[in-house]
């Protein structure tokens, strides 16, 4: 279990982390979201080492990262956002490099070097230089790099930024196969249908405070707030608003209500007493994204 | 440690303009001041290549920092520094692997600007184990500055100005480039105060006056001593160098 115990951490008269305390349990897949500047990153840099002075504590399976940090970096697999790696060295020259800045070496690393290649599909292109990759390529290669040593929890900080559709879905098989295998993944990212696709809990960050986690399935229904979509000639808002709050749009209306299934079907009634004929008529869910827009607000942040 | 050591050693070497400032500048630097001052009466040939070969190579060993510099800021802004700082690799290991290549790319240096003073102008090597003490102790000055340097500043531009301040300012005011008995009072006192001019003393004890070990020991506690200083200096700034790299 990664146990985050009242992290604060400031620079300067900022606040970055303000009191942060929440539990990921382990062999989970936890979604860490929130805008930039929220603290996500320097949540990340905390648990990962990089970032040493900082108030309260994070154990990771039992080790604090501050009074055991070399241990517990052993258990830890980072994938930064940036794509680190050697440029000049093959794909199988970093594998070395990073299997051996992990203590590892000799036979054991070459097995590992061989399964991860198979892992991450590079395995015809091990001798090639980085330099010659895909910037897909050089994102699992990244990864590659990470989880090496078979780390009991791997923290993904946007491994999909600017890449195709293609190595997005390598890079989510990828994750499958990390999280069958039992190990703890927290995947921070922008894009809200990602973490609602791949992680089982989540946990929102703005202005440093954790402002809402939990399981996804609790959090989706925590704040679940359904809607009917209707496109129709000759409807109007006023009639509409009976069912319940009517938002105008583009090419319809949308009405938010308590119980969707049973006003639609009143709605149905109603058209066909009418005589009217909607274009669209659609239920519409919850979305992890409509919960982030919640609970942080649409204006735009700062970078950093 | 070897890993970082093992791929900085072979990153280096493929850069060409390491190879411009630490080997070929040096040459023609050398060979241009031995022929301009060979048309002077004032010092005898021996003298001159005792005092212009040793004089290039300290400074010349400096420009070590302009690729420590580069290489560290590139690994601070690429993310590569936050990235090994996420591996159980210890700091000191960390700083020493980074170290160590550019360590050895000025021992190379300086054999081969020796050889290079030996063989063109025969110049006299003195006592083996004391030449290679001195030049083992000005290698590690010039790096240990390199990496407090790499450290401390926040772009490359200022760390190429600094190394320049540092590298040319230290051999005038150290006496690297004419013998400081022409020199007045006052500059003999400030080259006291400088570790190029002990690196000098060191190696013209050893080349002109045959000296060992022992005949150099104050210039080497000195040299050791400015190196302690840069060492110091970079691991009390690598937690600022860190929080700086991306990541």
């Amino acid at each position: 279990m990664i146990d985050a115990q009242s992290v604060s951490k400031s620079y300067g008269s900022v606040q970055a982390l303000n009191n942060l305390q929440f539990q990921i349990d382990a062999g989970s897949c936890f979604g860490l979201v929130g805008p930039n500047g929220a603290g996500k990153s320097t949540f990340i840099k905390i648990l990962v080492g990089i970032l040493q002075k900082f108030d309260g504590d994070i154990q990771v399976f039992n080790k604090s990262v501050k009074q055991r940090r070399l241990a517990v970096k052993n258990f830890i697999g980072y994938v930064p956002q940036d794509i680190c790696l050697e440029e000049f060295l093959t794909a199988k020259g970093n594998l070395i490099y990073f299997g051996k800045l992990y203590g590892l070496s000799g036979e054991h690393l070459r097995k590992r070097i061989h399964t991860v290649l198979d892992q991450i599909g590079l395995t015809d292109k091990a001798n090639q230089k980085v330099t010659e990759f895909s910037g897909g390529m050089k994102r699992s290669l990244n990864i590659g790099c990470a989880i090496l040593h078979q780390p009991s929890l791997v923290v993904l900080d946007e491994p999909t930024v600017g890449i195709d559709p293609q190595s997005r879905h390598a890079i989510f098989n990828l994750i499958q196969q990390l999280k069958e295998k039992g190990s703890t993944v927290i995947y921070s990212s922008h894009y809200m249908e990602e973490v609602e696709q791949i992680c089982n809990s989540v946990g929102f960050i703005d202005k440093g405070k954790l402002v809402e986690h939990g399981s996804m399935q609790h959090v989706l229904n925590k704040h679940r707030n359904a809607s009917i979509f209707i496109s129709a000639d000759g409807i109007s808002k006023e009639e509409l608003s009976v069912y319940g709050e009517t938002i105008e749009q583009k090419n319809g209306f949308t009405v938010n209500c308590d119980d969707p299934l049973l006003t639609m079907g009143k709605m149905v009634e109603q058209f066909w007493q009418n005589g009217i004929n909607p274009e669209r008529l659609e239920l519409s869910h919850t979305r992890l994204e409509d919960i982030f827009f919640y609970l942080t607000g649409t204006q735009l942040r700062d970078n950093g | 440690m070897w890993a970082i050591t093992t791929v900085e050693l072979k990153k280096q070497l493929q850069d060409k303009g390491i190879w411009f400032w630490t080997f070929i500048l040096p040459i023609i630097f050398i060979v241009g001041f031995i022929a301009i001052f060979s048309g002077m009466n004032e010092m005898e040939p021996e003298q001159l290549v005792t005092q212009i070969v040793p004089g290039y190579i300290i400074m010349f060993s400096f420009f070590i920092m302009i690729s420590m510099v580069v290489t560290f800021l590139k690994a601070r802004d690429s993310g590569m520094v936050a990235r090994v700082a996420s591996t159980p690799l210890p700091l000191e290991r960390f700083l020493i692997g980074k170290w160590l290549p550019f360590f050895i790319i000025v021992i190379l240096q300086i054999v081969v600007l020796l050889l290079f003073g030996v063989i063109v102008y025969d110049l006299p090597l003195g006592d083996p184990v004391a030449l290679t003490v001195i030049s083992f102790m000005l290698a590690f000055l010039s790096t240990s500055w390199g990496m407090a340097m790499s450290l401390l500043v926040k772009t490359e531009n200022m760390g190429i100005a600094l190394t320049q301040v540092i590298a040319l300012g230290g051999a005038v005011l150290g006496g690297l480039w004419m013998p400081l008995e022409i020199m007045p009072n006052t500059m003999q006192l400030i080259a006291k105060f400088l570790p190029q001019y002990w690196a000098l003393e060191g190696f013209q004890t050893i080349l002109q006056d045959d000296g060992h070990v022992i005949d150099i020991g104050l210039s080497l506690l000195i040299l050791l001593g400015f190196s302690l200083v840069g060492c110091v200096i970079s691991f009390v700034s690598y937690p600022h160098f860190l929080r700086q790299s991306r990541s």
